[in-house]
């Protein structure tokens, strides 16, 4: 209750909504404490603020294009990710591991982390609201097929599905199939084609 | 390193409940699958999320579970599988 | 998940309310955003407290885990990280909660005047 005539002794009313944002608030205090104190340093923030801004699905998809014109490659990447993605020249800057499952004509993969939201960050950037929701991370492990409707994406009966649940310390990236058609495209025309929906696996790549 | 359990072993994904930060979902408690794939080690999440950032290394595997076990309602393929990534503390012979 | 109110003590405690794999859910919002300034800064303080095993991400995690249904549901997922990182510190006594009060009213003192 505000007062005309200002008591100094009455308590005071805070509007916590009010001005700065208090969660913003909290923020710029924890890293203003922590730098004062040494815990970290004075740059860093700033310096990781600057990978999250570089990093997008686009690495993701080059990724992707050069296992599809290289086969070589292609089933490096399936056997260890993590070292593909170094030998690419991606930077794994959160040290997670990963590990790459390829669609094929009989399988359909999806991945999703029921408990969080947990994603190949070094490769295809920070996740979609969808995909750290509670109706994408309940549904996906018990009606993938339903849920993958709801993209556009129909997966025929003879087709399996294999979910993947992100749930501890791998990571995972979907390869995609290759669309028919695409066969005299170069690697920069294909990885256009590779769209972060894809490498989730809630719908395929698709020739525009 | 030999690990515990090698790949096509059948496991039972254990049925604890303590409070706690535990990165074994509820949906897959007392599930009973197969090995996938042996991951390395890493350190124990549950130990981790109070501070423990050293010496509890602990091996992860994959786990495949079949859909249709899994849930009773299930309305999708006899084959679909589902995949996830489990402790060795978890898992017991099956 | 039936809302709190209407579960039993030991549910609760044993399935908590982060652990979502199987329950009912409506269809997917399949949208997005651009993270605010306040998301991506929060972002990027806790992957470096993560470097620095000051706030390890299985306790950033168990830190929001810890706030139970009603907080969770009502805090974004920035905002919960927040204070998941405020909390673990605190409990390391690496950011007391005096000390985070206080800084926290010089912060806000400042933002204040920038704005104007």
């Amino acid at each position: 209750m505000t007062h005309d005539h200002a008591d100094p002794h009455a308590p005071v009313e805070v509007d916590l909504s009010d001005g700065p944002d208090y969660f913003d608030v909290m923020v710029h205090a924890l890293q203003e404490i922590l730098v004062d104190k040494g815990l970290i340093g004075a740059g860093e923030v700033r310096a990781r603020l600057e990978v999250l801004d570089a990093v997008e699905p686009g690495r993701g998809a080059a990724l992707i294009a050069r296992a599809w014109t290289d086969p070589a490659f292609k089933q490096r990447l399936l056997a260890d990710g993590t070292a593909a993605v170094e030998e690419f020249g991606i930077d794994n800057y959160d040290g997670t591991r990963l590990i790459v499952i390829e669609q094929t004509p009989d399988v359909h993969n999806l991945v999703v982390c029921t408990l969080c939201s947990c994603y190949p960050r070094p490769v295809l950037g920070l996740p979609p609201d969808w995909y750290k929701s509670r109706p994408y991370r309940a549904r996906a492990v018990r009606d993938p097929r339903g849920l993958l409707r709801e993209f556009g994406t129909e997966v025929p009966p003879e087709v399996t599905i294999r979910v993947h649940d992100s749930n501890a310390n791998m990571r995972y990236l979907i390869m995609p199939m290759r669309p028919a058609g695409s066969e005299s495209m170069t690697e920069a025309e294909l990885a256009a084609l590779i769209t972060r929906d894809s490498m989730i696996g809630v719908t395929t790549a698709k020739l525009r | 390193m030999i690990s515990r359990y090698a790949i096509g072993d059948r496991v039972r994904i254990s049925a604890r409940y303590a409070p706690g930060h535990v990165r074994t979902p509820f949906y897959v408690r007392g599930a009973t699958g197969h090995i996938e794939r042996v991951l390395d080690k890493f350190l124990d999440p549950e130990r981790e999320a109070y501070g423990v950032n050293a010496g509890t290394e602990t091996q992860l595997y994959r786990v495949r579970l079949n859909q249709s076990t899994l849930w009773p309602d299930y309305s999708g393929e006899p084959a679909d599988v589902l995949e996830l990534e489990i402790f060795e503390h978890w898992l017991e012979p099956a | 998940m039936s809302s709190a109110p209407d579960r039993e003590p030991a549910h609760l405690i044993a399935h908590p309310p982060h652990d979502v794999g199987g329950q009912p859910e409506g269809p997917v919002n399949i949208s997005d955003h651009e993270l605010t300034p306040f998301e991506k800064h929060c972002h990027a303080l806790l992957d470096v407290l993560a470097t620095h095993k000051l706030v390890n991400t299985e306790e950033k995690r168990r830190g929001v885990e810890d706030m139970g249904e009603v907080i969770i549901g009502r805090l974004t997922y920035y905002q919960r990280w927040a204070v998941s990182a405020a909390k673990v510190l605190n409990e390391k006594g690496l950011v007391t909660t005096q000390e985070l009060g206080r800084k926290m009213i010089d912060v806000r003192a400042r933002l204040t005047a920038e704005e104007q």
